[in-house]
């Protein structure tokens, strides 16, 4: 199927394929929405069984009757329209949720992790630039909070920003190993980082040792986020302002690196990972969007980091290991590498299933790490993979 | 079953509540949560203490004459803060969960006591030995049966030094329970007149300690203390053997394990370690429970804190047969506890919820089994440790 | 510090410089020959120790009780069946992925990785406990001064350097050794000279695993203990060594390896601070190494490829 020239068609208002497009997205939105209630409320292993095939079988003929690629041109054509779609898609779980505290938690564990993966995905999907310490740059922004939140008077909200902005400090220290090495003896820093980081916060007693470090709450104009909702009859837990926060940073910080995927930026960062050499023959300065990159990147880890650690209220060494770390690669694999839609299933999977399923507990590294083997082997774009560059999309053109 | 130390007694309190009379009936069913961990490093602690905790549920539910049937929902914690806030999380904001049993792992307690208070859950510590889960915070809903290692690095210290040691050498791992051990055993040793040579810490992974135990040889100490689990306890006292120190080894709670035996073979011979609550061969019924945890047909062993995890759910059903399933009744009940019968002996919680019968038991090593030290050949003469008196 | 104690750490350093040498020769092959990372190498060690383990607990069940012929089982097993593991893993994850770009075979290796590690601990036997490895070797110590030296430590690291030396006849005096020196040279120019590309790769792959087995024995033998969780930091620490000597050469591994080493023990014993820091000092040196020499000490003559 010639992808650039459906969506060109697409693209003209009054074409029938664009109406289609967009009422097969709003059914889709619709219909994930629902799916993604029933499995959260599934109880029996059984039901979630069922789902999980159901969802196979969803996926497999959507996929044949080509749905997918209306869907996805869809997307391309009206990617506003359609953000719209899965915020509120999310907002309706959190009204059917409200009052079921660790659904909801789950839902903004799930927000947190896509959040740290768009930061994985500017600096290995875009520039190709492997970070395998992701979870110690989290484990930055968490801590950051923490000792921000019970020693001092800053506003949590900047905190959040400072905790972002002390990763991209901490990942500074890399640049110059990382911007002189390239493939993997960059990967070999960012491992080193990684285990020098957990044993480093293990060992020193200031931020807690191994015991970690309590962190106090999310506040917004004198509001605790630790307190119970309640408006006039509407009741809803705690955990509906951290979710509403954070889908409030991830929507940002999505149209952010959407943005910074479409513009000359994304360009220029992916002739960096496609061929350094090439790239520098046309003079796009490689240090400097390696820099940049990788910087962003952290910032974003810095913030999930930031905001993760308000929300558990307690954070410790052994949540920032290197097993970790592969857990947020294998997400932004799984997803799709470069595709930050990818990274909202793959979180998915990856938070939740094991959840649903207590029997796969024992099995789940076991699972997920067979199951990055196969994708690796069989369908290396991910699940979702990333779409052609597409110019211009989403331009109307005048009829 | 492996273990010969794990004879528990079945609780008089199994029995002396069930006051509940009248026709039988379709009783109420009661949940109530056990979290624990049951995959990872510290899982075969975790699974001893899951089956104990099953155990005492089922021994509970054959009794015809309680008020309630219980149902336990167990969940995994993995070791992890943040797992362990998740799935506390989602026992507590289970409203139908009226108590808990939880924890081994006192990093992913000290996490997760903060989610019991704010969920009002009242919960029974069953294996976390660090003070600050119960001590440092006024948490009503918390209690802890089993003892803090406060407690058992007192006793280490006296009973070490009154055998004459002087000069030690200290290892702990940078987890938060050998730094916790290392931190009291220092306090307690000093307050009893001896002398710390040279402190290491090391990491609960690291497979080489040459380097360290080279250093410590020549500090030429009388005692190598070591706080940490069995792994790294095995590797240390291999090494000190392979770099000729003739030190006596001793240990905390973490190292009294099967395994550690299995791991050393003879090497084992003479070491010695503590462990909070009374020796259970020693309270009548031990066998009871033994039996009982036998004929259960578990498939992993009780392990060492498995008798805490089985004492803690039937001090919880005991409360919720005495006030009804309810949080802030069980809760209060709770702290009212005095003088309670369990496995591991009396059971009276402090106003922080912490159990004060905090009985440490001292072991050896002896002919591969660990041996309670009055009971032992060493106590008696017959052997002495290395460099005693 | 006396002598005695110098020389004790100088033994320990070596023999820990050995093991992990041997690791960092086999990234090194690899890497020469493919330009892949085969970052389950590590796991590939310790299952090489699991069999060993298997081999001799069989020989023990059979009713011989000769530590030798247990010792000679554990190592034709481990040998033959790891190598045989390296070229599977070689012909399923790693030439499958040619085409795609190189870091995806380093990743793939190191959720295979997992995927060794999670099985050994959920399907052998009890695998999650830390089995006990037999001494088989003689234990007894010649004491020099206050120093003792161990005659199993003399006779691992004997054996340690004769693998290496074999390594190295077979690298640079073969006919095997230079189709694989070709190969790591020029694959292409290699073909046309007639040289078996796939057989060379998964010979290479063969030597590289027969060796991380031999030194997970070695592992078993030098620490009486092993478990299943051991090789994911020994091959951090092999590729950090490898990296640091410089990839595609196999005396900058061995160099690598005695560096790493000697990183830690220095960390342990000669720093001011805890010794416990030991891992954060030896990879901080090792980023700072990076930062300072790109592609490792002993840099790879051809570093660009266009």
């Amino acid at each position: 199927m010639d992808n650039v020239s459906q969506a060109s068609a697409a693209r003209r208002p009054d074409s029938p394929q664009v109406i289609t497009s967009l009422v097969m997205g709003l059914v889709g939105g619709a219909l994930l929405t629902g799916f993604a209630a029933w499995f959260l409320k599934a109880e029996s292993e059984y039901v979630v069984g069922f789902l999980l095939l159901l969802a196979v079988v969803g996926a497999v003929a959507a996929s044949r009757l080509g749905a997918l690629d209306r869907i996805g041109v869809a997307f391309g054509a009206y990617e506003k329209s359609l953000y719209a779609i899965v915020i509120a898609g999310v907002l309706v779980l959190a009204w059917i949720f409200r009052q079921d505290h660790f659904t909801l938690l789950m839902i903004t564990t799930v927000m947190v992790y896509m959040l740290a993966g768009l930061g994985l995905n500017v600096q290995f999907g875009y520039l190709g630039l492997i970070n395998l310490s992701g979870a110690s740059f989290i484990g930055v922004g968490a801590y950051t909070s923490a000792v921000l939140t019970m020693h001092s008077a800053i506003p949590p909200l900047l905190i959040l920003l400072i905790g972002g902005v002390l990763s991209a400090l901490v990942g500074c220290l890399l640049i110059l190993p990382v911007l002189r090495t390239r493939g993997h003896y960059a990967a070999v820093v960012t491992i080193a980082f990684a285990i020098l980081f957990e044993s480093f916060l293990k060992v020193n007693d200031i931020l807690g040792g191994p015991q970690g470090l309590p962190v106090g709450a999310m506040s917004l104009f004198g509001w605790s986020f630790n307190n119970p909702i309640t408006f006039g009859g509407f009741q809803a837990s705690f955990y509906m302002n951290y979710l509403l926060l954070t889908l409030a940073v991830l929507a940002l910080a999505f149209a952010l690196v959407r943005r910074v995927e479409r513009s000359w930026i994304g360009l220029s960062m992916d002739a960096v990972r496609l061929d350094e050499t090439a790239a520098a023959c046309y003079g796009i300065g490689i240090r400097r969007w390696k820099v940049l990159g990788f910087t962003l990147g952290n910032f974003l880890i810095g913030v999930a980091g930031a905001i993760y650690g308000m929300m558990l209220g307690f954070i410790a060494p052994a949540n920032f290991g290197f097993s970790d770390s592969l857990i947020l690669v294998s997400i932004v694999l799984l997803g799709g590498i470069g595709n930050p839609w990818g990274l909202a299933l793959a979180s998915a999977i990856v938070v939740i299933l094991p959840e649903k399923l207590q029997m796969i507990q024992e099995y789940r590294f076991l699972l997920f790490a067979s199951l990055v083997v196969l994708v690796l082997l069989f369908r290396p774009d991910g699940l979702l993979p990333r779409g052609m560059r597409n110019y211009l999309p989403g331009r109307k053109v005048a009829p | 079953m492996k273990w010969g130390m794990i004879k528990g007694a079945v609780a008089a309190s199994a029995v002396a509540l069930s006051l509940a009379a009248g026709p039988v009936q379709a009783k109420e069913t009661v949940k109530i949560a056990f979290i624990g961990p049951l995959t990872g490093g510290a899982s075969s602690i975790g699974l001893g203490g899951r089956n104990s905790a099953q155990l005492a549920v089922q021994l509970r539910n054959e009794d015809p004459d309680t008020e309630y049937d219980y149902e336990l929902v167990t969940l995994d914690d993995a070791c992890k803060p943040n797992v362990g806030v998740q799935v506390a999380t989602k026992a507590a904001a289970d409203r139908e969960i009226v108590g808990a049993i939880t924890q081994y792992c006192s990093a992913v307690a000290m996490a997760a006591v903060n989610v019991y208070h704010r969920f009002q859950l009242p919960v029974i510590v069953w294996g976390a030995v660090l003070p600050d889960i119960t001590y440092g915070n006024d948490y009503p809903e918390v209690h802890r049966v089993n003892g803090t290692m406060i407690n058992q690095n007192e006793t280490a210290a006296r009973f070490m030094t009154d055998k004459g040691y002087e000069k030690w050498v200290i290892i702990h791992d940078t987890t938060d329970y050998g730094k916790g051990h290392n931190k009291y055993f220092s306090k307690s040793l000093k307050a009893n007149g001896g002398e710390v040579l040279g402190t290491f810490g090391v990491s609960a992974d690291q497979q080489d300690f040459t380097a360290e135990l080279t250093e410590a040889k020549s500090m030429d100490p009388d005692v190598i203390y070591f706080g940490g689990l069995t792994p790294v306890g095995v590797r240390i006292r291999r090494q000190m053997e392979r770099l000729g120190i003739d030190a006596q080894f001793e240990g905390t709670s973490g190292i009294i394990s099967d395994s550690y035996i299995d791991g050393l073979g003879d090497l084992a011979e003479g070491t010695v370690a503590f462990l909070e609550g009374a020796p259970l061969s020693k309270l009548p019924g031990g066998d009871y429970f033994k039996a009982q945890y036998e004929e259960a047909g578990f498939s992993e062993p009780a392990e060492a804190y498995g008798p805490f995890a089985f004492a803690a759910t039937g001090l919880l059903m005991d409360t919720i047969e005495e006030v009804g399933p309810d949080r802030a009744k069980v809760t209060k009940a709770l702290a009212e506890v005095d003088d309670a019968d369990s496995i591991v002996g009396k059971i009276r919680f402090d106003e922080h919820g912490q159990n004060e019968v905090a009985q440490i038991t001292k072991y050896v090593v002896q002919d591969g089994e660990w041996v309670v030290w009055e009971d032992s050949e060493y106590a008696s003469g017959e052997r002495s440790l290395t460099g005693a008196e | 510090m006396d002598a005695a104690l110098l020389s004790q750490y100088v033994v320990n350093g070596l023999m820990q410089g050995m093991m992990y040498a041997l690791v960092a020769v086999g990234f090194t092959l690899f890497f020469g020959v493919l330009n892949v990372i085969q970052f389950s190498h590590g796991d590939v060690l310790m299952v090489g120790s699991f069999v060993g383990y298997s081999a001799i607990m069989g020989v023990i069940a059979v009713g011989i009780d000769n530590p030798y012929i247990a010792l000679a089982a554990a190592l034709i097993a481990a040998v033959t069946l790891v190598g045989l593991l390296g070229a599977v893993i070689a012909r399923l994850f790693v030439l499958p992925l040619r085409s795609s770009p190189p870091l995806n075979t380093l990743l793939i290796t190191l959720m295979l990785g997992t995927v060794l590690r999670e099985s050994v601990r959920l399907f052998f036997p009890h695998g999650s406990h830390p089995k006990r490895f037999p001494p088989l070797l003689p234990t007894d110590s010649i004491a020099i001064g206050g120093f003792d030296l161990r005659v199993d430590s003399v006779m691992l690291l004997i054996a340690g350097l004769l693998v290496i030396v074999a390594i190295h006849l077979v690298i640079n005096r073969t006919r095997l050794g230079l189709a694989i020196r070709a190969v790591a040279q020029d694959e292409e120019t290699a073909m046309t000279m007639g040289i078996n590309f796939r057989f060379v790769v998964l010979v290479t792959f063969v030597i590289g695993s027969a060796v991380a087995a031999f030194a997970g024995i070695m592992n078993g033998l030098y620490y009486n203990e092993i478990n299943f969780n051991s090789g994911l930091l020994l091959g951090v620490i092999g590729f950090a060594a490898a990296i640091v000597g410089g990839l595609g050469s196999i005396y900058g591994a061995i160099l690598g390896g005695f560096l790493f080493a000697a990183l830690q023990t220095v960390g342990a014993v000669a720093m001011p601070f805890d010794s416990a820091y030991k891992d954060v000092f030896a990879f901080t040196v090792v980023i700072a190494l990076m930062a300072w020499r790109p592609t490792g000490l002993i840099a790879e003559r051809v570093s660009e490829r266009v």
